[in-house]
């Protein structure tokens, strides 16, 4: 039962990502921070990531030894990342007005901070953040995640 | 029959495919060992010092963490969370003390109002400016939204110029002050987004307003 949810959970967040595929380019927030080795990667190319570069649906973020990064979306969501880790941003949509709202983040490897934002405090069940064993469902905080 | 792609071959060969099949099916149990990775929440309270919750669930159940500094574990997808516990704030610096480091504030959110159908700020307004100078000097910041509004008197063209000139006026007075342009990025969403719904032809002074992020 719980885990053809999560099958169902994570369907619902891959279609409405390909179903945002249009507006790919738009940005959803900006690399605020960045400490020694950060790369940022979207669907053509991989470079050096430096601070105020922006962030579009789709990027991932990864971080090397002894580097860090900090992002900011534009719903106020703040994300850090500490050394060795990687995240992907799958799918986020901040249109309040249109009531278009989804927040979906996948952790690979890492060590991880967040404040949630305003879409989690408007549409907190649209807010999903993976890991490789989980599904976390936030409901307005800061937390904490280690994938190890 | 079954088909053996290898049967054709010499026998030396077959062995080595026999081999290099072994060591390859050897290497990939070892990517998929390293592939189970445990997965560890932590929850903290929020800058405002409230503790929200977060809900955490694989294929083996379902826990909700609600205290501060609680955690649990998620050992692999089949497994359900750990019984929740409180770990000491020495433990979660251990782990958590570079991300916790470098995660950004979050940005703050300025409102300044005008007066009907002018981009002249209301007194009250103009005091803003100074906060709004000091946040992104203090952030270093880069990323400043300004999005202008109008109230819904009047025309939809008029009222989205109208929007556009009150968040151009704003954008101006920040550069003037010493904000680089770059910096800055400028929108008019018109009568469309008001803060207080009303009907069409309604005057608003909550609705007459620019909105500043500071990121």
């Amino acid at each position: 039962m719980r885990s053809s949810f999560l099958s169902l959970s994570l369907a619902v967040c891959l279609l409405i990502s390909v179903s945002a595929w249009g507006n790919t380019t738009e940005s959803i927030g900006i690399i605020k921070s960045v400490s020694g080795n950060v790369f940022l990667t979207n669907t053509s190319s991989s470079i050096k990531a430096a601070a105020n570069m922006r962030l579009t649906q789709g990027d991932s973020i990864r971080t090397g030894a002894n580097s860090n990064a900090g992002l900011i979306l534009e719903d106020d969501t703040v994300v850090s990342l500490g050394s060795n880790s990687e995240l992907s941003i799958v799918q986020f949509l901040f249109d309040p007005a249109a009531e278009r709202l989804a927040f979906c983040i996948r952790l690979f490897q890492g060590t991880f901070s967040f404040i949630s934002g305003q879409i989690a405090k408007l549409a907190p069940d649209q807010v999903k953040i993976e890991t490789p064993d989980a599904t976390l469902g936030v409901r307005g905080t800061k937390f904490l995640v280690k994938i190890d | 029959m079954v088909f053996n792609p290898y049967c054709r071959l010499p026998r030396n060969i077959h062995e080595k495919c026999r081999l290099s099949a072994l060591l390859f099916f050897f290497v990939l149990n070892l990517a998929l060992a390293g592939c189970a990775k445990q997965t560890t929440v932590v929850l903290l309270p929020d800058p405002s010092g409230k503790v929200g919750k977060v809900n955490v669930a694989s294929d083996g159940g379902s826990i909700d963490i609600t205290h501060a500094r609680e955690t649990t574990i998620v050992k692999d997808r089949q497994s359900a969370p750990s019984t929740p516990e409180i770990i000491s704030d020495a433990a979660i610096m251990r782990d958590f003390s570079e991300a916790l480091n470098i995660l950004p504030q979050q940005p703050v959110h300025f409102i300044l109002y005008f007066f009907r159908d002018s981009n002249r700020l209301t007194d009250a307004s103009e005091k803003i400016i100074p906060e709004i100078l000091a946040a992104a000097e203090k952030r270093g910041s880069k990323n400043i939204s300004v999005i202008g509004h109008t109230d819904t008197a009047g025309n939809p063209v008029y009222n989205m110029r109208l929007s556009m000139k009150r968040a151009q006026f704003i954008a101006d007075t920040l550069t003037q002050k010493g904000i680089n342009a770059v910096d800055i990025k400028t929108t008019s969403h018109g009568e469309n987004n008001p803060l207080i719904q009303t009907k069409d032809n309604v005057h608003e002074p909550k609705n007459r307003r620019v909105e500043v992020v500071v990121r």
